[in-house]
């Protein structure tokens, strides 16, 4: 086709030369600028978040909080409503968890039935309720969806806020303090019994049990493990 | 007994709970679908798809502004040229991996083949309705071969690589559906694949640009150049390398909950290799650019209205990328390499526009304006493979592995 340019072709083509001249000229400088700074590694390193470890032993067991057998927890927050979510414990033995089918505002709880599921690798894991109540407000960070703030299971990470019917009666029924430490130890001891060698040794070693206990022990019944331990 | 029995026996759900339903009941599943960004998807689908099927009925006329003189409109210059570059993260990044052997980007070479079998699939879908006698597309692979065309290289070579990319996605597939020995079998293709899908990729992605060869006439001298299927093959690496930087960032934000914490993922140094990688392809991209200009003598165009248009695409969407991923890349800052990767893609979105739709007949009397019925059918089928990469990686492990394959890699 016709050139538009005003420059003829022995013009054209010495230009041709000049750009890949100049584009090899400029390229060195170019590539030492892209590959200098602040490594990548560095960059990653700063960035990394530090993950919470367990206050005491393998799980995090705080106080001021009651634990259900089925380990989920309750706490009073003193305006008559209670909080409730699952321990540290069933968020490593079930994780990574996809979401959580919650109950809708207004369900009525009775301590001790399925009050939620667990949603991960595409299976559902029922747990139970510590408390009897009427739940008041779900935390909007759950959802099937997706997760809550990683970590923070006593915290950001609560799931239903519930307003309790007979508190002090199902209060008789959690463990707390020093109690609950020994038997989240013994819970702890019944996983390890459970653990192939190879897990086992790199736990004893010192290392801390991995998210998704369940799915480490048993790959294919891992929610079956996983009901066992939570009593569903 | 039976696994089935055990199954049964414990109450665990069943292979449609299991695996379609995610683990909920039917009812419980319909009701997580009740979201508003559900309801927007519904709407663009119900629109879309009685368009797709209006323009079946009635013909291509009915529904598009396409003529004689422009017969490829936005369903070609958006759906095809833009949904095959985009998907060019695919090879782009199973060649880095599994030929180059950087290990270290294998964690998002799942999310990028995905993308690029859904982008290619869609780009076909679009064709079909591009298509005025759609029911012979699968003439030059079965039927009348047409050697002579260059729509023969191109029809073959995405045949054959929308069925490589769909058996290198098999493992994940496998694994969901728990057959170890297929997977296996699968696994054991991903070099041979890989290596086929370069050589497919490196064939079509440039013979999609030298379609444009053929119409030197149509299409601005400053956009016509006989380096055309080099500048769409090396686009499409710039534009593989910033979906996958684009497309990460985001699935990892969506998705979050379905990362596996015990093996992290270092998106953010991830991120920043493959931005490394963009800036200097684009850099290389800027010059060669260049050379299409100094070889055609187009410098005096440069100053028209057109010219402008190119500057802008050529400074703004191609050099100036590349500056802020080098910039991005060497601060270590991983927003900034995002900011220009959305920058690149939308440059590579832009220049196959600029070929297919404004610089094409740029000199005829009539210019095309793509019609409100061609953009819902392109915006549905948008909204068609976001939805089908969502409920793929609901389901299967594309963004960790599964359980079960943990120590199998």
């Amino acid at each position: 086709m016709e050139p538009h340019g005003f420059v003829g072709v022995y013009e054209a083509k010495a230009l041709e030369y000049l750009i890949a001249v100049l584009y090899l000229l400029l390229f060195v400088p170019f590539w030492r600028f892209v590959n200098g700074g602040r490594s990548a590694e560095r960059v990653a390193q700063v960035r990394v978040r530090p993950r919470p470890a367990p206050a005491r032993g393998w799980f995090s067991v705080p106080d001021g909080v009651g634990f259900h057998p089925g380990h989920s927890w309750a706490r009073a927050e003193g305006d008559g409503v209670v909080t409730v979510g699952l321990d540290d414990f069933a968020r490593k033995l079930v994780g990574p968890i996809r979401g959580v089918r919650l109950p809708t505002t207004g369900t009525e709880l009775a301590q001790g039935e399925t009050a939620w599921s667990l949603l991960a690798d595409s299976r559902a894991v029922d747990m139970l309720s510590p408390v009897d109540g009427t739940v008041v407000a779900l935390n909007p960070e759950w959802g099937e969806g997706g997760g809550a703030a990683d970590g923070d299971t006593y915290g950001e990470g609560w799931l239903l806020k519930v307003r309790p019917s007979r508190l002090a009666a199902n209060a008789k029924q959690l463990l707390s303090g020093d109690v609950a430490r020994r038997w989240m130890e013994a819970v702890g001891d019944s996983l390890r019994a459970r653990m192939s060698p190879e897990l086992g040794i790199l736990l004893q070693d010192g290392g801390q049990p991995v998210n998704g206990i369940a799915q480490e022990l048993e790959p294919e019944r891992w929610d079956e493990v996983a009901r066992a331990f939570l009593l569903s | 007994m039976s696994d089935a029995a055990l199954a049964a026996r414990a109450g665990a759900p069943s292979w449609v709970t299991e695996k379609l339903l995610m683990g909920m009941s039917p009812r419980t599943y319909v009701r997580s679908l009740a979201t508003r960004g559900n309801l927007i998807a519904g709407l663009i689908l119900a629109l879309g798809l009685s368009t797709i099927a209006y323009r079946f009925a009635y013909g291509l006329g009915s529904v598009t502004n396409l003529s004689q003189s422009t017969p490829w409109g936005l369903w070609i210059g958006f759906d095809m040229l833009c949904g095959v570059a985009l998907a060019a993260g695919g090879y782009t990044l199973a060649s880095a991996v599994y030929i180059f052997g950087l290990k270290e980007y294998k964690a998002v070479v799942r999310p990028a083949l995905l993308t690029g079998f859904l982008g290619y699939l869609f780009a076909l879908l679009g064709l079909l309705a591009d298509l005025g006698q759609p029911w012979r597309i699968p003439y030059p692979i079965f039927y009348k071969h047409g050697v002579t065309s260059v729509m023969f290289e191109v029809g073959w070579c995405v045949f054959l690589y929308l069925t490589v990319l769909f058996l290198e996605f098999t493992p994940p597939v496998f694994e969901w559906l728990g057959w170890k020995t297929a997977r296996r079998r699968a696994l054991e293709l991903t070099i041979g694949l890989t290596a086929f899908g370069v050589v497919l990729s490196t064939l079509h992605q440039s013979s999609l640009g030298a379609l444009f060869l053929m119409a030197p006439g149509k299409l601005h001298p400053l956009w016509y150049s006989p380096f055309i299927p080099v500048y769409f093959f090396v686009s499409s690496i710039v534009a593989g390398l910033g979906m996958v930087i684009v497309e990460s960032a985001l699935s990892h934000r969506i998705f979050h909950s379905l990362v596996d914490p015990r093996r992290p993922v270092d998106l953010d140094r991830i991120s920043i290799g493959l931005g490394r990688g963009a800036a200097v392809v684009l850099f290389g991209y800027f010059f060669l650019k260049l050379q299409g200009i100094a070889e055609g003598g187009h410098w005096g165009l440069l100053g028209t209205p057109y010219g402008v248009l190119y500057l802008v695409e050529l400074l703004g969407f191609v050099l100036l990328p590349s500056l802020l991923f080098a910039v991005a890349v060497r601060a270590g800052d991983v927003a900034g390499v995002r900011r220009a990767a959305v920058l690149a893609v939308a440059g590579v979105v832009v220049n196959r526009l600029n070929v297919s739709i404004v610089a094409f007949n740029w000199n005829a009397a009539e210019r095309y304006v793509p019609s409100l019925a061609e953009l819902v059918v392109s915006v549905t089928l948008v909204t068609m493979g976001l939805l089908a990469f969502r409920w793929i990686v609901n389901r299967m492990p594309v963004l960790h592995e599964h359980a079960a394959f943990h120590s199998a890699h």
